[in-house]
């Protein structure tokens, strides 16, 4: 809780001086429907990733195809995989890189809580993202379907505009 | 001064506010409308190398010379090869001067020569890192 409110205050600390109060919202469908992922796949998520981003289930009809290979493009990560603790470092430097807005999916249960490598005694893997830094978006599986990473893209457009542009879709 | 010539002048000194402010407004506009800073957790925004990695050593590293000496010899072909181009547009125009023209080719391209011949002579062909003695 306290560091969610940490978040909120840092988040109005990079607010820029001039904002457009209506216009605001047309930014804000603007940057929800044209995304631009880091490319960082870490473990097996990653080939889901690649697999959403690929013909059959096409990120691309969501405006999320832009893979960026430089943190300074990107403005959304995925954490696709386990993080390790050896890459922490390396995964906060990204982070730090990346312009605001940005925003983070933790993807799979590793990036979510550590997954099935948290066990008494585990010295190697960080047990959540988000002990890094803020998450916008959890999608839970191991690894999640393709599906399941475009909802939570959809999740994360509608933290952004406010509004979900797609039906939910029910299961059968 | 007369009335056109003031209005030109004004025309001058429009544009070059113009001029100014095409280049110095998107700083302005920048600066109003980007995110003050961002969020951070390594302190690593300023880092230049974009893959998280830290960087071994500097950019900033010296290196042998023996490149250039390489591209200056270049620059001697690069001459030859751009004025030789309109002599040889031109060279069979006029029939009765072929001879002179080959013959003050010939001078060109010889004395252009030399160049390669000085720097054969002063080693430049040989791949080796000089050793720079400092004189004590």
């Amino acid at each position: 809780m306290e560091a969610q409110e940490d978040n909120s205050q840092a988040l109005k600390e990079c607010e820029p001086y001039v904002r457009f109060a209506k216009l605001d919202e047309l930014l804000a469908l603007g940057r929800a429907n044209s995304l631009w992922p880091l490319t960082f796949g870490i473990a097996c998520c990653a080939i889901e990733m690649m697999a959403a981003g690929a013909s059959r289930f096409d990120l691309a009809r969501f405006g999320a195809e832009v893979f960026r290979p430089s943190p300074r493009q990107a403005d959304l990560m995925i954490i696709a995989g386990t993080v390790n603790k050896k890459l922490a470092v390396a995964i906060k430097t990204l982070y730090d890189q990346m312009p605001e807005p940005k925003w983070v999916i933790a993807m799979g249960n590793c990036a979510i809580s550590g997954g099935p490598f948290v066990f008494p005694g585990q010295y190697a893997v960080v047990e959540g993202v988000d002990k890094l830094f803020p998450v916008d978006v959890y999608i839970p599986g191991c690894p999640p379907r393709p599906e399941a990473l475009i909802e939570g893209l959809l999740k994360l457009e509608e933290k952004l505009t406010g509004k979900r542009r797609w039906p939910i879709v029910k299961a059968e | 001064m007369n009335d056109v010539l003031s209005v030109d002048l004004i025309y001058v000194f429009a544009y070059c506010l113009g001029g100014l402010a095409f280049a110095g407004g998107p700083f302005i506009v920048v600066l109003l409308l980007e995110a003050r800073r961002t969020r951070n957790y390594a302190h690593k925004t300023e880092q230049f190398i974009e893959c998280g990695m830290d960087p071994i050593g500097d950019a900033w590293i010296r290196y042998s010379a023996v490149y250039y000496l390489y591209a200056l010899v270049f620059v001697a072909f690069a001459v030859d090869v751009l004025y030789l181009i309109p002599v040889a547009l031109v060279y069979n125009r006029i029939e009765e001067f072929v001879i002179r023209d080959f013959v003050e080719m010939l001078i060109f391209v010889g004395i252009l020569s030399l160049v390669i011949v000085y720097a054969w002579k002063k080693g430049v062909f040989e791949w080796k890192r000089r050793k720079i003695i400092p004189k004590p």
